[in-house]
C-alpha cells in the first residue's frame, strides 16, 4: 500500500507531495548513486592550483560511461571544441549536479514526516535531481523514443523491470512538480 | 574616439567580416518529458508558454530546433544552461 500522493502547489510558494517510506529510500537511494557517478569524473591528474582557481580542470575528453556522458554531454559537433569547452565547463556542470543531488537527499534524510515541502529555490534543486536520475536511469534502461511499449513487457523476474517501475514513478513525480510550478507562470 | 586597441580586435574578430550568427540546438530525447522541455525553455529563455511549447513540438517532431541565436559566448553559454537542466544541446556557426 502507497500513501504517495504528487506535488501540489500550496499558496504562494509551496510545493507538497508524500511518500510512503520505501519510496523515500528508492529516492535517497538514487540521489547518491547519482553523487557517486559524477564522483567518478572528479581530477585527480590534474592538480594545477591556478588552473583550479579559474574552474579549469583536466578533463578535455568526454567521459567514458555512458551515463556520464548524457549528464556531461558534448557542447560541440566538433570534437577539438567540445574538448576545450569541457575542460573550462565540466567542472562546474558537475558541481551544480552535485549540488541538486545533495539537496535533495538531505530533504529526505532529515524529513520524518511523510510530507515534503518545497520552496521555489529547492522546487529547482529537486526538479534538476528528478531529472538527472531519469536520465541516467533512461540510459541504463536503453529507453528510445518507441520502447515504451517493450518495457512495459518484461518479465516479472527482469531485474529492469523494476528499474522500470521507478523510471515510470518519477517521471509522474516531476511532471506533477513541473505542472504545480507552472501553475503561475502564466494563464 | 575609438582607441586603437579596440579597433584591432574589431578587425581580427572573424564575426567582422562573416556576419553569421552562433546558434543554440536542443536535440530529441526519450527520456525528457515534454512538460519539463517546454518549462525550461520558458524559464531560460523566457519564451511565452505558446513560444515554448511550439518549439518543444519542434524538438519533438523534426528531432531538434534553434532555441537562441545570437554571439559565440552568449550561446556557450547558453548550452551551459540548457546541460544544466538536462537538455541535450550543442552550439554552432549558423551555416543553414
Amino acid at each position: 500500500m502507497t500513501t504517495s500522493t504528487a506535488f501540489n502547489r500550496h499558496g504562494e510558494n509551496s510545493f507538497v507531495a508524500t511518500f510512503a517510506e520505501t519510496e523515500k529510500e528508492v529516492l535517497i537511494n538514487l540521489t547518491e548513486q547519482l553523487i557517486e557517478i559524477l564522483a567518478e569524473r572528479v581530477d585527480d591528474a590534474y592538480r594545477d592550483p591556478l588552473a583550479a582557481m579559474v574552474g579549469i580542470t583536466g578533463h578535455d575528453s568526454p567521459p567514458d560511461d555512458e551515463v556520464l556522458l548524457r549528464l556531461l554531454p558534448n557542447a560541440y559537433a566538433d570534437p577539438i571544441e567540445s574538448a576545450e569547452f569541457r575542460r573550462y565547463t565540466e567542472s562546474g556542470l558537475r558541481e551544480k549536479k552535485r549540488v541538486h543531488a545533495m539537496s535533495v537527499r538531505t530533504h529526505l534524510l532529515n524529513e520524518t514526516s511523510e510530507q515534503i515541502s518545497l520552496d521555489a529555490d529547492s522546487a529547482q534543486a529537486w526538479l534538476g535531481a528528478l531529472n538527472d536520475i531519469r536520465l541516467a536511469l533512461g540510459v541504463r534502461l536503453r529507453v528510445e523514443e518507441n520502447s515504451h511499449e517493450q518495457l512495459e513487457l518484461l518479465a516479472p523476474d527482469d531485474p529492469m523491470r523494476g528499474v522500470y517501475a521507478v523510471y515510470t514513478w518519477l517521471g509522474w513525480l516531476q511532471e506533477s512538480l513541473i505542472l504545480s510550478l507552472m501553475d503561475d507562470e502564466q494563464d | 574616439m575609438v582607441k586603437t586597441e579596440e579597433k584591432v580586435e574589431e578587425l581580427t574578430n572573424p564575426n567582422f567580416f562573416i556576419d553569421r550568427p552562433w546558434i543554440t540546438i536542443v536535440w530529441d530525447d526519450p527520456v525528457n518529458l515534454m512538460t519539463y522541455v517546454t518549462y525550461v525553455l520558458m524559464s531560460l529563455f523566457g519564451y511565452s508558454k505558446e513560444r515554448a511549447h511550439e518549439l518543444m513540438l519542434q524538438i519533438h517532431n523534426e528531432g531538434k530546433a534553434v532555441v537562441s541565436s545570437g554571439r559565440r559566448e552568449e550561446m556557450e553559454r547558453d548550452v551551459q544552461r540548457l546541460h544544466e537542466k538536462g537538455l541535450w544541446a550543442t552550439l554552432q556557426r549558423d551555416d543553414q
